[in-house]
């Protein structure tokens, strides 16, 4: 069933990107979504693809996984390709029918979209293959930090995002394995009508709901067995590190933001 | 019905960064009416292999012959049903595929998916309750208030209700006290005696192959690394231990007074069978049913 998503995934190597702080890789990550729109023309988009590509091979993952991770989201982007082509007014005019038409702004906008997206889950991708989750909530954590001030449960946020992080693949199996349990009784999934399929996931989901309160449970009994009582006063496991070369990306994403803005004129 | 493997692989998530092989050229035969147990380690693909006997998953090649269908990498989907119907599987922790509002309307979910209607599937529901030893006042309960043993035995019965021809059970006694593992197993071993179902055990407890299976498979990192009768299988000791797999206890026991210079022409597997040789070596006359 997950068989084909890449997106979200973490894949254990040993690269320059891979060993960054995943610090530095959250906020590289949403800083190049936010520059991202700072491009507007031909130069400025080709100098986000090269960067991107760069980044991409340095993390020695395989290409073909980043292109198979925009797979699911191919008809989103192909849909809002087809909105921008369609209704942007403008420039030359190719193709005129009703209230559509094809224009030289509609093409140029379409095709920006269109590696704005690609752009976007590349980078993305690259930030959750290359960093294992729960170094990412942590990162999450340290990032929040200063929300402390306007009384935002940072502990208490984080602590739940790294739970929920460590039993996603846990409740993915435990579906998979009512799914088939109750495929070996006799429920079809995904077949007949939309009523019956809908019909049909009450016998996966009531197991499911069960067991997640019943690990709840545990989960809390044996946190506070084991003397857990909240985020005060904790001392931390895991240590992020800021290296050199994490200031060093940092430096990257600054530079070009320069050239960005001097290019788009 | 017979269910025959033949080289069949499997491969999870193919064609990924996360494929993983977990079945490598597996021949295996399962006759009808046969007591069949699959032994080894965590992760030696045994779970895999028995999603293949009611075609759960389809092998990446090789082919599962399952009574009259053929099931091939290429198989549809669809209309796969009646071999479920045939195959019923217990899986390990089955309380865990419990939902409907009463115990006996989940143990009559499966019959009625195969077809059987309402009023049937619950007079069914009842008699699979009593069979797995649990009384009618059960009947009207929600399965979320029962015991963790009670939870097995109903999710047992919601299986036994499809009236299968082939059962398969993934480690069903685990986690459940001396007594009840025991009842278990002697449930599964009448069912098997008395209504010649035919049942594949998947175990790590060889005591339990020792006294019910006619058949052994031993499975070492997804290859069948040996097969055949309990007798000969166990006989190996040193090879058993050296894979880390449990020996029987009174075939250990056994190994244990054969070291101390008492012979024995065979290494005995029950302990029933244990006490007939000390008592025939000890010159008394074994006691004979």
């Amino acid at each position: 069933m997950m068989n084909k998503l890449i997106f979200g995934r973490y894949m254990p190597g040993d690269s320059f990107i891979h060993r960054l702080d995943p610090r530095a890789k959250l906020l590289a990550s949403f800083y190049f979504i936010g520059i991202i729109f700072l491009a507007n023309n031909w130069q400025t988009y080709l100098l986000l693809a090269v960067f991107t590509l760069f980044a991409v091979s340095l993390s020695k993952v395989d290409m073909k996984f980043f292109i198979r991770g925009i797979r699911p989201l191919i008809w989103l982007i192909l849909f809002t390709v087809a909105l921008q082509v369609l209704f942007t007014s403008g420039g030359e005019v190719y193709w005129h029918w009703g209230i559509f038409n094809i224009t030289q702004f509609g093409v140029l906008n379409g095709i920006f979209i269109f590696c704005r997206f690609v752009l976007i889950i590349f980078m993305s991708t690259l930030l959750t293959l290359t960093t294992p989750p729960l170094e990412l909530s942590d990162a999450i954590e340290y990032l929040l930090r200063p929300l402390k001030v306007v009384r935002f449960p940072v502990h208490e946020i984080s602590l739940m995002l790294s739970i929920a992080l460590r039993f996603v693949p846990t409740l993915m199996d435990e579906t998979e394995k009512i799914m088939n349990a109750q495929r070996a009784r006799g429920v079809d999934f995904g077949e007949g009508s939309l009523v019956q399929k809908m019909k049909a996931i009450i016998p996966l989901l009531i197991p499911l709901f069960v067991s997640s309160f019943n690990r709840a449970e545990d989960l809390a009994t044996a946190m506070e067995a084991r003397g857990y009582q909240g985020g005060e006063g904790r001392t931390k496991y895991r240590v992020l590190h800021w290296h050199n070369q994490d200031t060093m990306v940092m430096g990257a994403f600054a530079l070009l933001t320069v050239i960005l803005v001097v290019l788009r004129g | 019905m017979d269910i025959h493997f033949e080289k069949v692989n499997f491969t999870y998530q193919p064609n990924t960064p996360f494929e993983q092989r977990a079945l490598f050229d597996i021949d295996l035969l399962i006759k009808e009416g046969s007591y069949t147990a699959l032994v080894g380690h965590t992760g030696s693909g045994k779970s895999t292999l028995l999603q293949h006997l009611n075609a759960l998953v389809k092998p990446t090649s090789g082919s599962v012959q399952i009574g009259d269908r053929k099931i091939t990498p290429e198989t549809d989907n669809k209309n796969l049903k009646p071999i479920r119907k045939k195959v019923g599987i217990v899986f390990q922790f089955p309380e865990a595929q419990l939902f409907e509002e009463t115990v006996a309307r989940d143990i009559a979910f499966g019959p009625k998916n195969f077809g059987v209607g309402e009023e049937v599937a619950l007079e069914i529901a009842k008699a699979a309750l009593i069979q797995v030893g649990l009384d009618e006042t059960y009947l009207n309960r929600s399965p979320f208030e029962l015991s963790g043993g009670q939870m097995r035995r109903v999710a047992i019965a919601g299986v036994l209700a499809m009236k299968p021809e082939v059962l398969v059970l993934d480690e069903p006694t685990a986690g459940l006290d001396p007594q009840g593992r025991k009842e278990m197993m002697e449930m599964f071993w009448q069912l098997h005696k008395e209504q010649k179902i035919t049942i594949v055990l998947v175990t790590h407890l060889m005591d339990d192959v020792a006294n019910y299976a006619d058949f052994v498979y031993v499975l070492e990192k997804g290859k069948i690394v040996k097969s055949g009768e309990p007798r000969e299988v166990f006989q190996d000791l040193n090879w058993l231990k050296e894979k880390q797999l449990g020996v029987p206890t009174a075939t250990e026991f056994a190994e244990l007074l054969s070291e101390k210079g008492i012979t024995m022409s065979e290494l005995p597997l029950t302990a029933e069978e244990l006490a007939d040789e000390i008592v025939r070596l000890s010159g008394g006359i074994a006691h004979d049913e």
